[in-house]
């Protein structure tokens, strides 16, 4: 094939059809030396001329590529190779086919590609950009934390945008959170006491108004705070507003040394791009910050308190929601210590019905009520009448169920004063490991004009104890077959065996058999307060003020 | 001031010493002797962190081997873990446990459903002796209130304790929930199997045998940050043929089915009281879900493990009527759809009959 | 969709001056409200009723909501001057209104006084068997 064709060049003379061929072809000897060469190739290599030396008129690559073929071994240049023939001829890019003559010598055919190279390295250079920005929406959407979202943004920023990338987030104070990422570093958070209107363009960044586009600052007008210690001469700033979901998420700020190029048209749209996505994501996680922080205050109220011993009486309490996602509901429990020590701390352990937000608003209201009417807490029936008459509401007949109990240290005893509103009996577990329902009754709280409670007295020895508990407990489904109800029974069996345990002890025991009762399935709220006589191994824990009285 | 009552310690005693005498105390129910005697540790100026790792761990290790030794009951077991929570809550506000936080923020958790939280508790403390800052969370905490915790706080990583393998699924979602908004999670517990083979197939971080360990390897430098677009099915694909999905939705279904079965096969049962039944009932339990567990990991030997294990603490306890080879048996009659359920069935029941030390109890029909 | 097996479902027996509602299912947080809307349009559309029958035999599970709903259905009854009736309850019906102390309150004559006397007695008959749809 090849000898064919070497056959049909050599026949052909210089004023033939090839010597006017739009493409530039050039034929060199073994020697180097150019032995003939075409129109085309006349006009990107003028000094080619038959007899000149390649080295003289061809670039370096050709040459090299010449004395390469012209070295023994096959002549025909394998296809595979042909991807390393390629250079710049006078500011433009070629391909070099050669084609071995008989005589050794080699026929370069020189083929204009750069326009096809541009348009390839801008597709390699717009999937890379396409494939950054992917990853940064990734990145970016997964985290709802403002410092996290910050910290990527000035990452992803410096290992493609600049030397150094700054993530300035709008703050109230006076103090400005900043975070600084160079190149192949980790970011790293300051609160900066500085004026953000030193910087022209950031001030309006960080307000969000007026609109401002991405903007260039002269270096050397920008404050020493922008520039990392030991970053050098700086080429280029750009401050970039972060748009968000209509509201300012912040300002990108990017800086590339004195000795790399500064930012093409091209780049800068790619920033636009980049911060767009950065600013929805910063002003998503400021957005989640606000409503958790409002979320937080308003719940706070409604959370259950820590319990833990008062005037030498244990306490413990655990409360489960009925929605896992949510930390309240329609239980709740409080312990108010006596005002006068001595005095009876008053338990209140109750379920309003509902279940959510709306029912664990309602135990707030109750909440606050028991709280106004702690002065009258030694009359339980009286305090209960007030409850009813602050919760009637002609428009629903929303109630709650309680039980209310004073505990007080006697001695070694603790004396308790038990009423229920409607509510389950409180169980009491006897040191010789027997439960019974401490026998007081009484109408539930809120839906009718008029109402009873009885009230009961029992005393606590050592190591015995009281336990209140709502119908969540109890009426937990499941068990190994699957629609048992955990019931009554279960739940005194499983008391018995817990003479003589912490009071957070006992908590966590009913806690922990009624959850794997109910396995995955749905359940109502469950609260659990347990008042213990403490055990009295030593005289000094008597009074209850020893040290190693802990609560968790 | 000591009160008379304190207990007398010779300076210096070595911690094996002391943790015997912390478990005299825990497994008496004596909180008061419990948490003065590591105050007093500390006093002396024992390390809080060895008395925390060396002394308390140690001791509810014990409580545990107690327990599975059917030598304390459930109700002891937690009583006994009550008191030493009440000791390491008295150990970290102990002036020796006063540290400033130096270095990031660890988020300590126990999967939801996990009820034993004093190791992510001593996990924690250690942490903060460290230097950390630390939210623990505690027990049996809902994913979705992890994840709201991590939206808040920009944990560095986070510590996510289970002791029992059932939970591992849970576990799983939870690693990956984590891992989906950019924090890498260390593992630890029993649930992660012999080193921690149950935290690589889950995709963790890293995982660690103890909290010295966990403590060690977060001082090593940061947790490698997790793929954003990692998903839990990557990590098992054998899902994909629903054999635990089937398993796990229609688990009471099977207990009750196998139940009825082994009344018919065993005569000794229809004698059983009423909570005999249930304990029957609850060990069935156990077993399916272990099954369901071992689908999910595709794991053939923690069944087998748990197997073995049941049938020593049935023996312990003295439950010879309890069969469990046939109630594998049953179970596979009614998974024969199932071949990987299957082949993990058999292959328990092979070890069942052939181990002699559960030989008696296997065979007690 | 499907169909939870405690779904509550209500179906209503009409006599000239006596209303029969049976009530099947669990009366709880997601379909209390469904028997007293029922009930308030029985009372709504029929001015002369002086007697509300609940046939609670068939009723499943009653948690705090579904209390509720008896204990509004009890008021809207007595405001119209209508007796309610709490027919064939259940043991455990019994013990949660023993419970909460509200089996004398919702099952008390009006306190009007002015209770219109039956006509028909028992014999009821069925005219319009109503089966609210939209459950789910």
């Amino acid at each position: 094939m090849a000898s064919t064709q070497a056959r049909t060049v050599a026949d052909t003379r210089p004023d033939s059809l090839w010597g006017r061929a739009p493409y530039p072809v050039l034929v060199a000897d073994l020697r180097g030396v150019v032995v003939r060469c075409n129109d085309a190739a006349g006009l990107i290599l003028p000094a080619a001329a038959p007899g000149a030396s390649l080295t003289d008129v061809a670039p370096a690559w050709l040459c090299a590529a010449h004395t390469r073929i012209g070295s023994p071994g096959p002549h025909a240049v394998p296809a595979d190779t042909e991807e390393a023939l390629r250079g710049t001829i006078a500011g433009r890019r070629f391909e070099a086919h050669p084609t071995a003559l008989g005589d050794g010598s080699v026929a370069w055919w020189l083929v204009d590609d750069t326009d096809h190279q541009l348009a390839r390295e801008a597709l390699l250079m717009e999937r890379e950009r396409t494939a950054f920005l992917a990853k940064a929406s990734n990145v970016l959407l997964s985290s709802l934390n403002l410092g996290r979202c910050m910290d990527v943004t000035a990452q992803l920023a410096a290992e493609s945008l600049a030397d150094v990338a700054l993530a300035i987030a709008p703050s109230r104070s006076s103090r400005l959170p900043v975070v600084t990422c160079l190149r192949g570093g980790t970011p790293v958070l300051a609160d900066m006491s500085v004026d953000p209107d030193d910087v022209p363009g950031l001030g309006e960044a960080l307000r969000g108004f007026p609109p401002v586009p991405s903007r260039w600052i002269d270096p050397a007008a920008a404050p020493a705070w922008l520039v990392p210690e030991g970053f050098g001469p700086v080429g280029s700033i750009v401050i970039t507003p972060l748009p968000g979901h209509g509201v300012p998420a912040g300002a990108l700020v990017l800086l590339r040394k004195a000795q790399t190029a500064s930012f093409s048209s091209e780049e800068e749209v790619f920033a636009r791009l980049f911060a767009a996505r950065a600013g929805a994501a910063m002003s998503a996680a400021r957005l989640y910050a606000e409503q958790t922080a409002i979320t937080d205050v308003l719940m706070r109220e409604l959370m259950p308190p820590a319990l833990h011993q008062i005037s030498g009486v244990d306490f413990a309490g655990g409360y489960r929601p009925s929605a896992d996602h949510e930390r309240i509901g329609g239980d709740f429990y409080d312990v108010h210590p006596a005002t006068v020590e001595g005095e009876a701390s008053l338990v209140s352990l109750g379920d309003v019905c509902g279940k959510g937000l709306e029912a664990a608003v309602l135990t707030g209201k109750i909440r606050n009520t028991l709280h106004a009417l702690l002065p009258l807490a030694d009359d339980h029936s009286r305090m209960l009448g007030l409850l009813n008459t602050a919760l009637l509401n002609s428009h629903h007949a929303r109630f709650v169920t309680l039980v209310l109990a004073s505990a007080r240290r006697r001695g070694n005893q603790v004396d308790l004063a038990l009423t229920s509103a409607g509510h389950p009996s409180p169980l009491i577990i006897r040191a010789d490991g027997t439960v019974h329902e401490a026998d007081t009754r009484g109408t539930l709280i809120g839906a009718l004009p008029a109402i009873t409670a009885v009230t009961i007295t029992e005393s606590l020895a050592p190591g015995e104890s009281c336990v209140l508990y709502t119908d969540g407990i109890t009426e937990a489904k499941g068990g190994p077959m699957g629609d048992d109800l955990f019931g009554d029974e279960r739940l005194k069996r499983a008391l018995a065996g817990c003479v003589g345990m912490p009071a957070e002890g006992i908590v966590e025991h009913v806690q922990m058999l009624a959850a794997q009762w109910l396995g995955n399935r749905r359940h109502d709220d469950m609260a659990v307060v347990v008042i213990s006589a403490p055990r009295t191994h030593h005289l000094s824990a008597v009074n209850g003020h020893t040290r190693g009285r802990f609560t968790a | 001031m000591r009160t008379s009552a304190s207990p007398r310690l010779p300076r210096s005693a070595p911690l094996d010493q002391l943790a015997e005498q912390l478990w005299e105390a825990v497994s008496s129910a004596d909180e008061y002797t419990a948490t003065e005697l590591v105050l007093r540790m500390l006093d002396d100026g024992a390390d809080p962190e060895a008395v925390l790792l060396d002394v308390v761990a140690k001791v509810q290790s014990r409580v545990g081997e107690e327990w599975a030794a059917n030598r304390i009951s459930v109700a002891q077991e937690h009583a006994a873990t009550a008191i030493n929570e009440r000791a390491v809550a008295a150990v970290s506000v102990h002036p020796a446990a006063r540290t400033a936080a130096t270095r990031g923020r660890i988020t300590v958790a126990c999967v939801d459903g996990e009820w034993h939280g004093l190791p992510a508790r001593l996990l924690a403390e250690v942490l903060k002796l460290r230097g950390w800052r630390v939210d623990y969370l505690g027990a049996q905490v809902p994913t979705p209130h992890l994840i709201t915790h991590l939206h808040n706080t920009r944990a560095d990583a986070v510590a996510l304790s289970s002791s029992i393998a059932t939970r591992l699924p849970t576990a799983h979602a939870a690693i990956t929930a984590c891992q989906a908004i950019g924090v890498p999670v260390l593992v630890g517990g029993a649930a992660f199997g012999p080193q921690g083979r149950y935290a690589k197939l889950l995709g963790a971080e890293a995982w660690a045998p103890d909290a010295r360990a966990a403590a060690d390897h977060l001082a090593q430098g940061p947790l490698p940050r997790p793929q954003a677009d990692h998903q839990q099915f990557d990590d098992l694909p054998h899902l994909s043929d629903q054999e635990y999905t089937m398993v796990a939705r229609n688990s009471t279904s099977l207990v009750r089915h196998v139940f009825t079965a082994l009344e018919d096969a065993c005569p000794a049962m229809r004698s059983y009281s009423d909570l005999q039944r249930e304990r029957t009932a609850e060990d069935l339990k156990h077993i399916v879900d272990f099954l369901a567990t071992a689908l999910y990991l595709d794991d053939e030997e923690l069944f087998t493990w748990f197997i073995t294990w049941t049938a020593q603490i049935l023996q312990a306890r003295g439950v010879p009527e309890m069969s469990v080879p046939p109630a594998l048996v049953l179970l596979a009659r009614e998974l024969g759809d199932f071949p990987r359920a299957a082949r993990i069935l058999h292959a328990a029941t092979r070890t069942l009959v052939t181990d002699p030390t559960t030989t008696a109890a296997g065979n007690a029909v | 969709m499907t169909t939870h097996p405690h779904q509550l479902r209500v179906t209503t027996l009409e006599t000239q001056d006596s209303v029969r509602v049976e009530v099947h299912g669990d009366l709880d947080y997601d379909n209390a409200d469904l028997l007293v809307h029922e009930v308030t349009a029985q009372l709504t559309a029929r001015p002369g009723l002086t007697d509300l029958h609940l046939h609670c035999a068939e009723i499943g599970a009653v948690d705090s909501m579904g209390l509720c709903a008896l204990l509004m259905i009890s008021r809207h009854t007595a405001a119209a001057g209508v007796r309610l009736h709490l027919d064939e309850r259940s043991a455990k019906l019994d013990r949660l209104l023993d419970l909460t102390g509200t089996l004398d309150h919702l099952t008390a004559p009006p306190p009007t006084g002015t209770v219109r006397s039956s006509m028909t007695g028992e014999s009821t008959t069925a005219i319009r068997p109503t089966e609210p749809d939209g459950l789910t």
